[in-house]
């Protein structure tokens, strides 16, 4: 079987047909891809599908059919028996066995901003202590610093109601994300040159065409007149802008700006992800986990559904599904699905009870988050909330532990302490959360 | 209350009596204080056994001071005229020029505003509101109004419910109406508006007291809520911040406590009739027998011109991070009350000390350690620093250095953390080698000082590199830099508008180099 039902290649036919497909796609592509997926050592990573505004858990994958609350939308199987999601999910219904949902997730914050901070940090806002967003958190500790990528890229960030919910905070700059398509949110409906202008690093192109030669020689010049300047002052800051430089000369290398070419990827597998900002997000996420970048976010905004919440559920499920559906079978594809632990989740979800504008408001008593793929037991749902979606009913579960279980499954020590700027140690997750153990594989 | 604080105040009092002069008498010497301040930092370099840093030449110390007070570095025509000047007294001289000039005003306002609304770095809603309340703090700035003036100005600012005025002010703007901004910046809450007063005008910090006793310092819960219940009253409404002046108590969020407005050092406030609480708060805050207040405001001075406070981080004193130099810290208070909290007094006695104007080169190991004082440690600019000075250095017209690029830059450039360790990041390096702020003005044709350093008839190339030097780094290359410089410039074969893009090289490679990016 060279195809199977989820429409994506297989990993077996990698195997097979490598040949094929190094003919297909670039040569160094195909020997990328089966020596990313061959290599034992290999760290994993983390892929997080950030999504902003609160998306409706419960129209997604924990419907609650027949009951008021339920709304028009139906359920449908997965591959697993008993594993059920939304309608419109098809494609991600493929993946069931790779899915677990975590159906009993509560927090007291009902407010973007705390809430945000709270999904992305840990922990909520506590004056003073300015707490690192997880990618920070793992990138610290995933990092090579012989890597010419960084370490934790996020894509599409809409920062604007939790700006300190994205950074290192007390890790420092070293640890902040490379932001692609800055505030953009995912948003779809921009053309397709748009989204790839979008998805470019800024600056990455050296200034009215410099030529490579030149910019070379330029370089040399300035390491040479900084030199003594240096070597007479030693310390962090000399250190670090000499560190910065390279790594930004590392990243502007042909083959390491190459990552953020999307136009080496076959139209079809393009068109798989959607020609969209969060499509296209994921498609380079998947080049850069390929890469060894240890972390990406991509966000979809558009979730805050307070009006309106069936049609633009419907909508944003389209973009999601396709992306997300073809991420999966992207990396299972290319041996990377094992090692990549895919994080779904948004600041909270939304009010079981439908409000007469056919919306649904902020919520955050009892929602869901999905975590699939490398480290992950999938084909399953945890904890239960009540018919009506209004509580939790069984195996209530915190921020804290879903952020353990996905520090675990990536191979991060959840326990593991960082100094934080008020000189107090840090653990990496609050010791409040512990690993949902029926999750993990 | 901190032990050593309650010590200092007893032995050495900036205190006791009401602060010093204010209209006609002539103020405290800052010659006077500069020397007490050597005095006090060499006798601990003594004690440690590290020999200071020598005295940084006369361009290190210019475009030091340029970058300090004005910030922004000085051109290379000033610069030319400053190192021709044989005057002794040169230094002292420029020190008052720049606290005289509108660069100063401007960059005050600007580093005043980020320490009082750090919010609209990140908060489009706060960096809103930011150019009003520019406008009301430039307006004291330039009138050279008193810091306790100032403060008591900013805690008792009327709140009537009206919206800020938001963006680019009016070209005849409400100069009094921008104040509130502070209030809107700490969205109107009691707890936000306490643990800012804290930070910036007493130096300690409180918010870890809002949920739990402090865990260094003996803040308790309570303390933090009786600071909060001073703002008791004030809220927000609308797109404005009001006050119900009745209010001095507050609950305890998620208890069943309610505090009364208590001072830091559990004093009962005398309470004026019918007076906002907020009164009776600023009156004691910026009393010249506060312990922390002048203290706060001089330790944030000094870690402002040297990066690196005498208590550090500036706002977090506390039993385990007392200052480095309590002696200095207390003399400095005490010159500050005395000159009657007139920041200039300050400014000016610290860039006249030797501990100033001592080089940022390492020449004994000991020198390392950057709270010995030991030499001038190297700081990254901030971003307004950089901006301003890449303007100055790249001849950018006046428009042009207020363009719309502006915004973004600042924020690409944010700083984290200390001055003195704040890294650069690759989105940064990135902006600096490709962006268009410096990709235009080294090309050639691009830019102002390019164009006149490689079009300007009858100079020679060392001529030019030396011209390209000063507008980008404040000094004349060293002998084999220059030679490195001319060896690139001129090597056999390169001729014409080839000559022209290796002067332009040059300048990418100055503009781009960690001397230019640092203040040292």
């Amino acid at each position: 079987m060279l195809r199977d039902d989820r429409g994506g290649t297989r990993r077996h036919f990698l195997r097979t047909g490598a040949a094929a497909l190094t003919m297909t796609a670039s040569g160094w592509l195909g020997r990328l891809a089966r020596v990313a997926g061959a290599d034992p050592s290999r760290k994993r990573s983390c892929v997080l599908l950030w999504m902003s505004g609160g998306p409706a858990t419960i129209d997604l994958f924990d419907l609650k059919p027949g009951h008021a609350n339920g709304g028009p939308f139906k359920e449908i199987a997965t591959t697993v028996p008993g594993l059920r999601v939304g309608e419109h999910l098809p494609n991600l219904a493929k993946w069931g066995d790779r899915l677990a949902v975590v159906r009993s997730l509560s927090t007291k914050e009902g407010d973007h901003g705390r809430a945000t901070y709270l999904l992305r940090t840990g922990t909520v806002p506590q004056g003073g202590i300015d707490f690192p967003t997880f990618g920070s958190l793992v990138a610290k500790e995933l990092a090579d610093d012989r890597a010419d990528l960084p370490a934790f890229v996020s894509i599409a960030p809409q920062r604007v109601l939790a700006p300190t919910a994205f950074g290192p905070g007390f890790l420092g700059p070293r640890y902040a994300p490379l932001v692609i398509a800055d505030g953009r949110g995912g948003a779809g409906g921009a053309d397709a040159a748009g989204v790839d202008r979008d998805l470019k690093v800024q600056n990455l192109d050296r200034f009215g065409g410099v030529a490579a030669a030149r910019a070379d020689d330029r370089l040399g010049l300035m390491r040479d007149l900084e030199a003594d300047f240096v070597a007479r002052r030693p310390g962090p800051t000399a250190d670090a802008h000499r560190a910065a430089v390279d790594a930004a000369v590392r990243l502007m290398k042909p083959e390491t700006a190459r990552a953020f070419d999307l136009a080496d990827e076959k139209p079809t597998l393009r068109d798989k992800y959607g020609r969209n900002l969060f499509g296209q997000g994921c498609l380079l996420a998947r080049r850069l986990i390929e890469r060894h970048v240890p972390f990406v976010e991509v966000t979809l905004d558009g979730w805050d559904t307070h009006a309106n919440n069936f049609d633009q559920v419907k909508t944003l499920c389209g973009t999601l599904d396709a992306a997300w559906a073809a991420l999966m079978g992207d990396l299972a594809d290319r041996g990377l699905l094992d090692t990549t632990t895919v994080v779904w989740m948004g600041e909270f979800g939304r009010t079981p009870k439908i409000n007469p504008q056919k919306g649904r408001d902020h919520f955050s008593k009892a929602f869901s988050t999905v975590l699939a793929g490398g480290g992950i037991k999938g084909g399953g749902a945890v904890g239960k909330t009540t018919k009506d979606g209004n509580d939790v009913d069984d195996r209530p579960v915190g921020v804290p532990d879903v952020l353990a279980t996905v520090c675990t499954a990536i191979g991060v020590d959840p326990e593991k302490q960082n100094l934080s700027n008020v000189g107090r140690p840090i653990r990496l997750v609050d010791k409040a959360g512990s690993p949902i153990r029926e999750v993990l594989s | 209350m901190i032990r050593w604080l309650v010590v200092s105040a007893l032995v050495v009092s900036p205190t006791a009596a009401t602060a010093g002069p204010r209209a006609g008498k002539p103020g405290p010497d800052p010659v006077a204080l500069a020397a007490t301040i050597d005095q006090l930092i060499e006798a601990k370099l003594r004690a440690a056994g590290v020999p200071p840093a020598p005295a940084a030449d006369d361009a290190t110390y210019f475009r030091r001071v340029h970058l300090a007070l004005g910030g922004r570095v000085p051109s290379a025509a000033e610069v030319r005229e400053f190192l021709a000047d044989p005057d002794p007294g040169k230094r002292a001289a420029v020190v008052d020029r720049l606290l005289g000039s509108a660069a100063y005003a401007n960059h005050m306002t600007t580093t005043w505003r980020g320490w009082l609304l750090p919010e609209a770095a990140t908060n489009p809603d706060v960096a809103a509101v930011a150019p009003a309340f520019e406008v009301w703090l430039r307006s004291r700035v330039r009138a050279d109004t008193p810091f306790d003036q100032l403060v008591t100005e900013l805690l008792t600012a009327p709140l009537n419910g009206r919206p800020v005025a938001r963006g680019v002010p009016a070209d005849d703007p409400d100069v009094e109406a921008g104040v509130v901004g502070f209030y809107t910046a700490k969205e109107g809450r009691p707890e936000n508006l306490a643990a800012a007063t804290a930070r910036v005008f007493l130096g300690v910090q409180l918010e870890c007291a809002q949920c739990h006793d402090h865990p260094f310092a003996k803040w308790s819960r309570d303390q933090f809520w009786g600071l909060a219940a001073f703002f008791a009253g004030v809220e927000r409404q609308g797109g404005g911040v009001r006050e119900i002046t009745g209010r001095r108590e507050l609950l305890i969020p998620n208890s069943d406590r309610t505090v009364p407005a208590t001072f830091l050092n559990d004093v009962e406030p005398e309470w004026q009739f019918k007076k906002s609480p907020r009164v009776t708060l600023a009156a004691w805050v910026t009393a010249a027998d506060n312990p922390f207040f002048a203290r706060a405001a001089v330790n944030r001075l000094w870690g402002f011109l040297f990066g690196v406070g005498i208590v550090d981080p500036v706002d977090d004193l506390h039993d385990r991070n007392p200052p480095s130099h309590p002696e200095l810290l207390d003399a400095l208070a005490a010159g500050f009350v005395t000159s009657g909290f007139d920041i200039k007094f300050v400014l000016r006695a610290v860039c006249l000390s030797r501990a100033f104007r001592r080089d940022s080169t390492v020449t004994e190991p000991g020198q390392r350690d950057l709270r010995l004082f030991a030499r001038f440690p190297v700081q990254a600019l901030t971003p307004e620093q950089l901006y301003d000075s890449l303007a100055v250095a790249t001849g950018a017209p006046p428009d042009e250095a207020a363009a719309a690029g502006r915004r973004p830059f600042l924020e690409a450039f944010a700083l984290s953390g200390r001055r003195t360790e704040s890294p650069t990041t690759v989105l940064q390096a990135l902006t600096m080698m490709n962006g268009d702020l410096v990709g235009r003005a080294t090309t050639p044709g691009g830019g102002r000082t390019l164009t006149a350093v490689v079009e300007l008839p009858g100079l020679t190339p060392a001529g030019r590199v030396e011209a390209l030097y000063l507008a980008a780094l404040g000094r004349p290359p060293r002998p084999e830099e220059l030679r490195r410089a001319l060896g690139h410039i001129e090597p056999a074969g390169v001729a014409g508008d080839k000559t022209k893009e290796r002067y332009a090289d040059v300048f990418w490679a100055l503009l781009n180099g960690v001397e230019f990016r640092t203040n040292h």
